[in-house]
């Protein structure tokens, strides 16, 4: 067995893990009457995510959010604030609170007109107490612990990544030149 | 950071393209998006200036699909290379488990290369990375032009941490998934 590297791999969701965070993030759903609600990590990668039925482009959506939180630090830096920890972002229709999760995390929560802000504002700041709770936990525990990648499927992942990232018309290009 | 999540059985690995402005960051990822199956592929979003130079950042997800049951994604991302965006590239860098440092071959952008390789190492090292254990990728591109340097002078300015290596022409994707795979690589190896 491989052992996960800290520096890189120092974020192991378990199945308790992603219950805990899912019930939260239902709970706070059923609260507020939001659309969709997500935990992302800084990297833009998501955690988790519940919604009420339709469901947007998450994986653009966590990539553009973390960038977003990323580029209003950097603001705060420059106006020597420590951080922004709460960004509001309204549009005709749909509104959008981000939240920062322990310090590496980010709660957004997606809400239309029905949805009362003040009240999202207020359960937002206590989910992402429990959130950064069961997060830090999970990134405490120690790296035996993230053991999990074996030989054999790093072999796998090796041979489905030659398999997937292939080209094969470049390839026939260059046997037509030899 | 790699994220693995056991109970929706995936693994994301976020791998950034970094180097100088118009070293071909973008085009390989355009390469990669142009002949990669659509199964594999989420669509490739541009974050640009009016003259299509990058602003913030490009981004492609990619599926490899179920290994072992679990899903393996990486996303790809470009960070802008002009020098303006210093801080941009911090944020873009930021949780990355490989890169592809995007050289120009070209004789006169070798300053602009070190520059920018200088800048990623000090980047690395401010994010609590070992630049020499850190799983990096270089790319040589542009290697068809008429002042491209030979690939041993760019190694020995470039490359004395000898990551592996790939010289390109990635408009015509030569050299794009020699790097592209090369990098997964060494990504998934420090799972």
């Amino acid at each position: 067995m491989y052992e996960f590297d800290p520096d890189l791999s120092n974020l192991r969701v378990t199945e308790e893990d992603t219950a805990q965070i899912s019930a939260c993030l239902q709970r706070l759903l059923a609260d507020t009457g939001a659309s969709y609600t997500m935990v992302v990590d800084r990297s833009g990668q998501i955690l988790a995510y519940e919604s009420d039925g339709l469901r947007p482009e998450m994986t653009h959506l966590g990539a553009l959010l973390a960038a977003t939180y990323a580029s209003t630090q950097e603001i705060a830096r420059i106006l020597n604030e420590d951080s922004f920890r709460t960004l509001l972002q309204e549009g005709l229709r749909e509104k959008i609170i981000t939240e920062t999760v322990a310090n590496h995390w980010l709660l957004v929560i997606i809400f239309d007109q029905q949805a009362h802000l003040g009240l999202i504002k207020v359960l937002a700041k206590r989910t992402t107490s429990i959130l950064g709770n069961v997060l830090e936990v999970a990134q405490s525990r120690p790296v035996s612990e993230n053991s999990g990648f074996s030989r054999r499927m790093l072999q796998a992942t090796t041979d489905t990544i030659d398999l997937v990232f292939s080209d094969d018309e470049a390839k026939d290009r260059d046997e037509e030149n030899d | 950071m790699a994220l693995i999540n056991v109970a929706a059985k995936e693994i994301h690995g976020k791998i950034v393209y970094y180097g100088p402005g118009l070293s071909g960051k973008t085009t390989n990822l355009q390469y990669i998006h142009s002949r990669i199956p659509s199964t594999t592929k989420g669509d490739l979003l541009s974050i640009a200036t009016e003259t299509e130079r990058t602003l913030f950042f490009d981004f492609l997800p990619l599926d490899l699909g179920k290994v072992h049951g679990f899903t393996i994604r990486f996303h790809l991302y470009t960070v802008p290379g002009q020098v303006l965006y210093e801080r941009t590239r911090v944020a873009v860098l930021n949780g990355a488990d490989g890169v592809v440092f995007v050289a120009d071959a070209q004789r006169d952008r070798l300053a602009d290369n070190l520059q920018s390789l200088r800048e990623l190492a000090q980047n690395l090292t401010t994010q609590g990375k070992r630049f020499l254990d850190y799983p990096i990728v270089m790319q040589y591109n542009k290697m068809d032009m008429p002042d491209a340097l030979p690939t041993p002078v760019l190694d020995r300015y470039l490359n004395t941490i000898k990551a592996p290596r790939f010289e390109a022409v990635a408009p015509e994707g030569k050299g794009v998934f020699e790097t592209l795979r090369a990098v997964s690589k060494l990504v998934v190896n420090k799972l």
